[in-house]
């Protein structure tokens, strides 16, 4: 546990340093291991910089497993702090990154791109988050007026949207005989091995602004947190807060989802265990979610593609594997 | 003496309904002021237009003479500080922390806290007699601790204006008097006005400086307890036989309601209240 | 260079049966084509470098000069490749990669709709070979990123499938395997529809390849393609690749024969028998004419669908054919 006594920048600078550093090992851990054959020590060299003998690690490491373990990165970072956003904006500890519509939205889009035959970039992903960016619009409609800022009002549309989608979905689904069935559940389940250095380039270039405004805004979470009407009274702008709040994290968590498909669970789980752990205050949470987000998903992805010896697993199984056990011990903790 | 804060001719509605009606009156700066009303006179819109949470079209509210709505938001939480009827507690915030928010509107958006500022937090702690709970989640602490500590965290914005909403409604009597004790000291020491709502017709005559009676968004009397508790005005406020009469406690007015088996009253009896009101 | 087996781009429709001569013919220009091309392409170039091809799909793909290591990236290709001979050269297979067994043995690189990338690099490939309808376009595309040749081909029928047996074996350059091979097909081939081309009566069968809900095949298809071949109706000829059906439907269309896919193993299969003996009615089940296949040989485009085709055949036809010499 962190020493409360320490002061906050240091803490800060303590957590960005910890779950930092934690970020970089789980990523030399990834680019050393996968599924090919080859010596740990010899991989472990080539990352390092070092020559090696066969040519071909250095092909695997940096033009195969470096794209993954960055977008790994990036979007255990934008799902676990789209989660700690959410779960601040909505008051909600059940909240997590999708609730409002974009994993629905986000899914149409992507099965309606991969029936017309499109590749995954740029044509199903656009139409994933056209798809994310419509039923969001759909739910602040629904919502919009004096009943926004109450947040349950924004979590009934987005669940309700959720459902319809759900159902929407399933009747595609039904509807897809052959391969494309394929390629539609694995997106669902979250799907990383597509992603090349490009896809990263842009969802870096896209997501590092987005993630400072949001760590801009940590105080302003903290006092949301005491209520709108408390929050207000000490100078927080409700309307502006809220909307750039809920703008950019949907705009982050749309933009990944797109790319990667619905991983799950980092969103939920992350944001609870680092709380338990960290306190509730969110300009330490808010670093700490972006590089513990960011390790998770790169192990869950390394153990995802090296574990099976047929091919890989869904990466969103090993999310959901892990993070579902620690979700019920810490309700479990949470209850003494 | 200032005069900490003016409303004048406010109007609301709500929809069709029309929850105030031209309300025109003033609060002087260091007095103890508290609004009492039945249910649904208006008294909590009323506080939440104050505090500018609330919206209105039709009057004017001026904090120590300037329009509210000259002052910018972090300005305005510098001069005023509310505390709510109720706050929510889904997260494990530590009191300290909660505490120390209250610097919000004199820092920038990050809230990097100073040396002076743990100083004035510290302070408002010992104040409200919560020191010892700083390190406390706000979920493990009783109902009135947690009062005192979102307390606090209103001294600590260095408030010129306190405004409470039915602050002691869900508490015991025990805590009931703790609060309104510390809203006195509040006011005696460091010469802050103290505007309150309250539901508790006895405790609002046992401190007030002046009572503002409600009564469908009207104002039914205003003044002090003694003067403005009368039967009259207690039975035109809230539509039922009231007693008052004088406590020993420093002769204030002391409101008792009358169960319906001491209303087969002799007439002598209703002379007797009648005379009182001389 | 568009010259190889790409029937709708050059516009010339190749005939559905051809006979051995004209196999020959047609090859030995598609043979002496890539020749003239990588001579092309030699010009001023290292005398080993790869030769340029056309895929199925259209793209440029270089050929190494030796092919030596081969990732078949899809069940089918596997087969191909172990009837062309050249099992010896296959590196890496993908998932349900089952015939012949000595590819089960193989390294796995994933399943045809989801490849691993890495595997398949790790492999050192001098060629994968890829089908449309299955891999995943990124994937191809990031293999040529990569500098592994990927070699596309889209057998949609019966004659596409030869084709592409054709053009496999003048890129490995076992083009004497490669037409005995599609000769025998052929062969085998003419034996079922000289007989069935002239029958009076052609059973309607109905295919069933999904339990719950039944789906069957559409005229886009090669189970539809065989069960002509073989002198029966498909009942759920049509536009739609996988239609499905309610039981009413089926008990309306009145098939004579019914056919299940072998998804539906042991104990599943005999359970749908049962379930389709409660409609007496049903003149297939009136006849107990309800039979198992392996859906292997009828829905995978590779030389093996010609043994699907002569059990079909036995099945529809059980008084033209007997059982197998």
């Amino acid at each position: 546990m962190i020493a409360p006594r320490a002061s906050l920048p240091r803490r800060i600078l303590f957590v960005t340093l910890f779950f930092g550093a934690a970020l970089c090992i789980a990523g030399v851990f990834g680019l050393s291991l996968g599924s090919s054959e080859g010596a740990f020590s010899e991989m472990l060299r080539a990352v390092m910089g070092q020559e090696t003998a066969d040519p071909m690690i250095g092909a695997i490491i940096w033009k195969i497993r470096l794209p993954r373990v960055l977008m790994a990165a990036l979007v255990g970072g934008t799902l676990a702090l789209g989660g700690l956003v959410f779960q601040a904006l909505l008051r909600n500890p059940l909240a997590e990154p999708y609730i409002l519509g974009i994993s629905g939205g986000s899914a149409i889009g992507a099965i309606i791109g991969i029936l017309m035959g499109l590749s995954r970039f740029p044509g199903v992903s656009l139409f994933a988050f056209l798809g994310s960016l419509s039923t969001l619009a759909v739910i602040l409609l629904m919502a919009s007026g004096k009943g926004m800022l109450k947040k349950d009002a924004l979590l009934l549309s987005g669940v309700m949207i959720n459902a319809f989608c759900g159902a929407v979905i399933m009747f595609l689904v039904s509807m897809t005989q052959d391969a494309r069935l394929h390629n539609i559940i694995f997106w669902l389940m979250g799907d990383l091995s597509l992603i090349g250095l490009p896809q990263v380039g842009i969802l870096a270039i896209l997501l590092l602004p987005c993630f400072v405004l949001l760590f801009y805004l940590s105080h302003t979470m903290n006092l949301l947190l005491l209520g709108k009407e408390m929050a207000q009274t000490m100078g927080v702008n409700i309307v502006a807060a809220t909307l750039t709040l809920l703008g950019v994290t949907s705009f982050t968590v749309s933009i990944t989802v797109s790319h990667c498909g619905l991983l799950g669970f980092v969103g939920l789980v992350m944001p609870h265990l680092l709380r338990l752990a960290l306190g509730a205050d969110h300009r330490v949470l808010v670093p700490a979610c972006l590089f513990g987000g960011g390790t998770y998903m790169i192990l869950c992805d390394l153990l995802a593609r090296s574990l099976p010896d047929q091919g890989e697993i869904p990466v969103g199984v090993i999310t959901a594997m892990i993070g579902a056990p620690v979700f019920i011990f810490l309700l479990i903790q949470s209850k003494k | 003496m200032k005069t900490a804060l003016s409303i004048s001719e406010l109007r609301h509605t709500y929809g069709e309904d029309i929850t105030l009606k031209n309300l025109s009156f003033s609060v002087g700066e260091g007095a103890f002021f508290i609004i009492i009303g039945p249910n649904g006179s208006g008294k909590t819109t009323l506080m939440k237009i104050i505090a500018g949470i609330e919206k209105y079209k039709n009057g004017r509210v001026s904090v120590f003479d300037k329009p509210d709505h000259r002052y910018s938001r972090k300005e305005l939480a510098r001069v005023m500080a509310y505390v709510p009827q109720v706050f929510p507690v889904d997260f494990p915030f530590t009191v300290k922390e909660v505490v120390m928010m209250g610097r919000a509107p004199h820092m920038g958006v990050l809230g990097f806290e100073q040396e002076p500022d743990f100083r004035i937090a510290e302070a408002a702690m010992a104040f409200t007699g919560i020191k010892g709970l700083s390190e406390r989640k706000m979920d493990r602490i009783s109902g009135g601790e947690r009062q005192r500590a979102i307390i606090a965290r209103a001294l600590c914005q260095d408030p010129r204006i306190v405004l409470l909403d039915e602050p002691t409604a869900s508490l015991d009597l025990s805590h009931q008097i703790r609060i309104m004790d510390l809203m006195e000291r509040l006011k005696e020491e460091k010469k802050m006005t103290v505007v309150m709502v309250s539901h508790d017709v006895n405790l609002a005559a046992l401190y007030a400086d002046t009572l503002l009676i409600l009564k469908d968004g009207e104002a039914v009397g205003m003044g002090s307890p003694a003067r403005v508790l009368t039967f009259e005005n207690l039975e035109k406020a809230y539509g039922c036989t009231l007693l008052v009469d004088q406590s020993p406690l420093g002769g204030l007015p002391r409101v008792s309601p009358v169960p319906q088996k001491f209303i087969r009253a002799s007439r002598a009896d209703h002379e007797l209240h009648r005379g009182r009101d001389a | 260079m568009d010259f190889i087996g790409n029937n709708t781009r050059t516009g010339c429709v190749l005939p559905k049966e051809m006979d051995g001569d004209m196999i020959r013919q047609w090859a030995q220009k598609a043979l002496s084509s890539i020749c003239l091309a990588a001579a092309a392409c030699s010009v001023g170039a290292h005398p080993e470098t790869a030769r340029a091809a056309t895929d199925q799909l259209g793209r440029e793909v270089r050929i190494p000069a030796q092919v030596r290591r081969i990732v078949s990236l899809a069940p089918s290709i596997t087969e191909i490749l172990f009837a062309l001979g050249a099992g010896h050269r296959v590196k890496g297979v993908t998932r349900f990669s089952n015939f012949p067994p000595e590819a089960e043995t193989l390294p796995k690189v994933g399943s045809y709709v989801h490849l691993d990338l890495e595997k398949i690099v790790a492999l050192r490939p001098d060629l994968c070979i890829a089908v449309k309808d299955g891999n995943p376009k990124d994937v191809i595309d990031r293999l040529d990123h990569l500098g592994i040749p990927v070699y596309a081909v889209d057998p949609r029928n019966l004659q596409a499938v030869k084709d592409t047996i054709l053009e496999i074996g003048a890129l490995l350059d076992v083009m004497p395997d490669a037409r005995r091979l599609v000769g025998e097909m052929d062969r085998r081939i003419r034996r079922i529809t000289s007989k069935t081309a002239g029958v009076t009566h052609r059973p309607t069968v109905f295919f069933q390849i999904g339990i719950s809900p039944i789906v069957s095949a559409g005229t886009d298809t090669f189970i539809h393609e065989l069960i002509t071949l073989s002198g029966g109706i498909n009942l759920a000829q049509g536009p739609v690749p996988y239609p499905r059906f309610s039981r009413e439907q089926i008990l309306a269309l009145s098939p004579e024969v019914f056919i299940i896919t072998s998804m539906a193993r042991g104990a599943i299969f005999e359970r749908i028998r049962s379930e389709w003996r409660r409609w007496p009615q049903i003149p297939a089940v009136k006849k107990d004419r309800i039979h198992l296949i392996d859906s292997d040989l009828v829905d995978r485009a590779s030389p093996r669908l010609v043994e699907g085709l002569e059990i079909l055949a036995r099945l529809i036809h059980p008084t033209l054919f007997r059982a197998a010499p």
